[in-house]
């Protein structure tokens, strides 16, 4: 009953956002020529002795019915470890956990405030246009506890867009089904993106049961998701925008059992509801930009296990003021300010459990004849009246030559990350008493580029070491009750290499681009916990040393193909080494072809993956599909 | 765009790049499944009896299908992980208990919600019986069948002939200790599994074993976990008090004809977290964990203060006493992730016999050959 008054409530907002919408926009009649679409794909961005990687629409419009899981594990160095197709996905950077991951939405974490983390597959890649990823200490200048990065997904307007439709159709292997549909409708003053999805999957693919030493089809694997998002951007003045977002979804998914078990009836299943939204006003001056936001995120999630399941309930206020000022020769001012809110009602909590957080920061970048810039972050937390110890970080980045495109860059920061509200209070193991993890982080980058991104020759080699030190990190330890507690026991020592290789070329309409990126990561405990500790030393679980990441693309004349493919080397499955899961690779390939018929575009896509049919599993005893396929069917109207 | 020299270079090493890299994906596509490996390469199956030595369930953690059955021979040489050396599979997760029963080992896996039945002869599995709801020990009635309790519902009556589940006992709860007493069963109920403390309902179930009918109940202190029997026919029941320390533990002693509980020990420490009571073959002596180990005669007044064995660093988690010697079988399940250990201590001294590298959480052991009436 509740969920479809919460159902109606919110459609008829979105309706009512809509329709104004259109009104106004019928009103503005301007003429803008359309603008040529960047072609782009994945690069990094420079930024203040800070990584930060781009990866934009060019790469996921071809996975409309994909989630987020799929784009992070072929196109970045961030490991996804996913208990298989549709089932939790969670990211890790550089060898930390999924909780020193902040996922946000335009800017808005959307991490659960309870676990501290984000089920990647819950998150379609229709939802939004860009993904910009953040490395370590360039977390600092959003948000404080970010250890390994932020992985924001971007949606931003097209103020010369005037009406554009999509309406997708995906047939994929195991009775999946997705469909897509998008609006942006507007004008110079105005712009109005809905966007809608629909996934159904039985997800009964078949796969080789040690167990029972026969082929079988997974059960209990279905998963539904159902999304829509409603953004309105108002130009209010020349200076003045202001936007509006609004992201609704509503997912479900079965937890197929593990395949050692054997049960007569396996119920397992999560349900989320999460409404996002938010407020922003943003004025931009010659010299300076000024944003202000309040944003409010509601999830729902319901757990069941056969005849149980349990309530998790959480509000999230976040409010922030922005401002870069540029009034000064050489030098940019960002300093912001935080207020957030969380507010958790859950059937594992004793009563209402909240949190409110304000963060002053501010961002200093100087910049010395274009040859040296440096960039200083300080950061002052407060979480429940309680000071966090101060954050600083310091980005220093040298481009020695004039003519050549060559960056060398370092940054060095000290991070901490409150715990989060499953550590303090889960009933009845949590623990109040938890510190703040800290994090000592040291990062060393060099880019070269040659060549214009979109047009004919571009080249680009990427390479960063970094090392970091995570001290008192929160581990969830049996006492000898045989019960489990957190307490801030570990530290992990992480330390690695990302390089990356890009290359693009523009010849006679033929557009060929090769990305490639290779990570290397030694991520290991330092604090043996008893005499004896085998685990000293050692690869934390489930951390890849070696990722291998490899894209080939080539477009032209309405046609297109990809060849992705990835390698994830061996990931240890105890903490003390004595069991492993072998590497792999994957290959995937996506074929399409576009049709254009004057504002019309009709595109045909198949996307064949794990093409030579690999029997692997990514987390033991979860199985994962062989080769599949997914047909895409879609429809665009553009003026 | 002019194609110059360093581009066309460029571009030869890029297509070069591919090629190699694709050369590589077909090659390095072998048809070998990816599965869970051991860094340490198992010696290739051994066929020898199983009928003696001394058999270690490591529990494995929920979910990861890991458990396993290391094996001590008599010559105290050990073999990890017997079952997936025997049966080319794993044995699952959260196994419970094992027992030996007219030359076949029943174990107990929980989460795998099944009985892995295996000859003692070579490890073979002879079958799997399903169709539990979480099982957690195994009492033998008379040579035709056995009571399994379950964590939720029903306790299974299992047919030693047919070696498939024969009816079920219907008890709203979740069951785990069993003792035969004449002709009745003698099963401990903690309450419904996802009640908080507060409204669980502990209590003995007394089954009927004719008739496979509850006939009655004694309330106990919360979660009466274990059960053993001394040499008066007495029954020992250790209560934890409950997951989150509801009420203090308690040990209780009850008489089974008359049905009652004729004395209540209570520990002195509010944060005591005794488990694992056992009884040795005299059946004169209790232990029980409770960091350490303790070591309590059936006849004592008080619970003891301190412990025979103290845990120092490690993680007492599983105990049982050999029946033949009396010597004292613990286990360090460490920090539940890695592989734990087993120490052998003597019963008399205290004093360290023999240390036996383990699985992942040892938690219980199997005494094949050795009678042990409990």
């Amino acid at each position: 009953m509740a969920r479809n008054a919460t159902h109606t409530r919110v459609g008829f907002l979105l309706f009512l956002i809509f329709q104004s919408c259109i009104l106004f926009s019928q009103n503005l009649k301007d003429t803008v020529h359309l603008s040529q679409v960047e072609v782009t794909g994945s690069f990094t961005l420079r930024n203040q002795g800070f990584k930060k990687v781009l990866i934009d629409s060019t790469i996921l419009v071809q996975y409309l019915s994909a989630d987020l899981s799929t784009i992070l594990s072929q196109y970045s160095t961030v490991f996804v470890k996913s208990y298989g197709n549709g089932s939790l996905a969670t990211p890790s950077f550089r060898g930390t956990s999924a909780n020193h991951t902040q996922v946000e939405w335009n800017g808005i974490s959307i991490n659960s405030p309870m676990l501290g983390q984000t089920d990647l597959a819950q998150v379609p890649v229709s939802q939004f246009e860009s993904l910009e990823i953040l490395y370590g200490a360039a977390t600092v200048a959003k948000t404080s506890g970010a250890f390994g990065g932020i992985i924001n997904l971007v949606s931003n307007p097209d103020w010369n867009n005037r009406v554009d439709l999509m309406l997708a159709q995906t047939f994929a292997s195991f009775n999946s089904y997705t469909t897509n549909a998008s609006l942006a409708l507007g004008n110079r003053m105005i712009q109005s993106i809905t966007k809608f999805n629909y996934s159904n999957a039985l997800n009964n693919f078949p796969y080789n049961n040690d167990q029972t030493k026969a082929r079988e089809k997974l059960v209990n694997g279905v998963y539904v998701l159902d999304g829509i998002t409603q953004e309105a951007f108002f130009r209010l003045s020349k200076k003045d925008v202001l936007t509006t977002r609004i992201w609704y979804s509503d997912n479900s998914h079965q937890i197929p059992p593990i395949t050692t078990n054997i049960s007569n009836v396996h119920k397992e299943e999560i349900k989320d509801r999460v409404l996002r939204s938010m407020i922003e006003w943003r004025r931009s001056g010659e010299k300076y930009f000024f944003t202000v936001r309040s944003s409010l995120v509601d999830q729902f999630m319901r757990y069941t296990l056969q005849e149980q399941s349990w309530n998790h309930h959480s509000y999230s206020w976040a409010n922030r003021v922005r401002l870069v000022y540029s009034g000064i020769k050489n030098f940019i001012i960002k300093p912001g300010l935080d207020f957030n809110s969380d507010w958790v009602i859950s059937d594992s909590y004793n009563g209402v459990k909240t949190r409110k957080t304000i963060g002053a920061f501010s961002e200093f970048n100087y910049d010395l004849k274009k040859i040296l810039q440096f960039s200083l972050v300080l950061r002052q937390d407060m979480i429940d009246g309680k000071f966090l110890p101060f954050i600083p970080a310091l980005g220093i980045e040298y481009k020695p030559f004039r003519n050549i495109n060559l960056t060398v860059s370092t940054n060095l920061c000290r991070n901490y990350r409150f715990p989060t509200l499953n550590d303090l209070y889960f009933e009845p193991y949590g623990n109040p008493d938890l510190k703040p993890e800290t994090d000592y982080a040291v990062e060393g980058d060099m880019v070269y580029n040659f060549g214009k991104k979109d047009d004919g020759f571009f080249v680009e080699t990427t390479l960063t070491s970094y090392y970091s030190k995570i001290i008192n990190q929160i581990l969830w330890l049996p006492t000898a009750s045989g019960s489990y507690k957190p307490i801030n026991i570990s530290e992990v020592h992480a330390r690695g290499l990302e390089a990356g290789l890009n290359l693009a070329w523009t010849i006679y309409r033929f557009r060929l681009s090769f990305n490639n990126s290779w990570n290397y990561c030694r991520s290991t405990n330092e604090n043996p916990l008893f005499p004896g500790d085998s685990t000293m030393g050692k690869q934390l679980i489930y951390t890849p040393v070696n990722t291998f990441n490899s894209t080939l693309a080539i477009s032209g004349f309405g046609f297109y193909v990809s060849s992705v493919f990835s390698y994830i080397s061996e990931r240890y499955t105890s903490p003390d080494n004595s069991t492993y899961m072998p590497g792999y690779y994957l290959s995937n390939i996506i074929l399409g072809k576009n049709f254009h018929l004057k504002k019309f575009m009709l595109s045909l896509q198949l996307n064949l993956n794990n093409l030579f049919d690999l029997d692997y599993q990514s987390i033991v005893n979860r199985p994962m599909p062989g080769r599949n396929y997914a047909l895409t069917l879609k429809f665009n109207f553009r003026k | 765009m002019i194609l110059n020299k360093n581009n066309i270079f460029l571009f030869s090493i890029s297509k070069s790049v591919f090629f190699i890299l694709l050369i590589t994906a077909v090659l390095s596509c072998s048809k070998k499944p990816i599965r869970e490996e051991t860094t340490t390469v198992n010696p290739p199956p051994v066929n020898h009896s199983y009928q003696n030595g001394i058999f270690i369930v490591n529990e494995g953690n929920f979910n990861w299908g890991n458990a396993s059955i290391t094996y001590i021979n008599t010559k105290d040489s050990i073999e990890q992980d017997v079952f997936k050396t025997h049966n080319g599979r794993s044995l699952g997760d959260v196994a419970e208990s094992m027992q030996a029963i007219n030359g076949n080992g029943f174990i107990l896996v929980n989460n795998s919600n099944k009985i892995e039945v295996v000859s003692l002869k070579d490890f073979t599995s002879v079958t799997s019986i399903t169709g539990f709801n979480s099982p957690r020990f195994m009492a033998i009635v008379d040579s035709t069948k056995a009571y399994v309790t379950n964590m939720q519902k029903d306790i299974s009556i299992i047919d030693l002939t047919s070696l498939t589940i024969k009816k079920s006992v219907f008890t709203n709860s979740w069951t785990e200790s069993l003792i035969q007493f004449n002709n009745f069963m003698f099963v401990s109920a903690i309450g419904i599994m996802s009640d908080p403390s507060s409204h669980r309902n502990a209590r003995i179930l007394i089954i009927d074993t004719k008739s496979d009918q509850i006939v009655d109940s004694i309330k106990t202190g919360k979660e009466p976990i274990c059960m053993v029997m001394d040499k008066k026919d007495k029954i020992w029941v250790l209560c934890t008090g409950g997951y989150d320390n509801f009420e203090p533990p308690t040990l209780v002693r009850i008489d089974p004809s008359l049905r009652v509980v004729d004395k209540t020990f209570s520990f002195p420490n509010s944060g005591a977290t005794p488990s694992r009571l056992c009884i040795n073959a005299h059946k004169d002596t209790l232990y029980f964990l409770n960091n350490g180990v303790y070591q309590m005669p059936v006849s004592s007044t008080t619970i003891p203060s301190s412990p025979f064995i103290p845990a120092d660093q490690h993680l007492f988690y599983g105990l049982d006493i050999q029946p033949s010697n009396g010597n004292i079988f613990v286990s360090d399940a460490k920090d539940y992730v890695q592989n734990g250990t087993v120490y052998q201590y003597n019963q008399l001294t205290g004093s360290l016999l023999r240390t036996f590298p383990a699985g992942r959480i040892p938690g219980s052991f199997c005494f094949p050959s050795e009678s042990k009436k409990k």
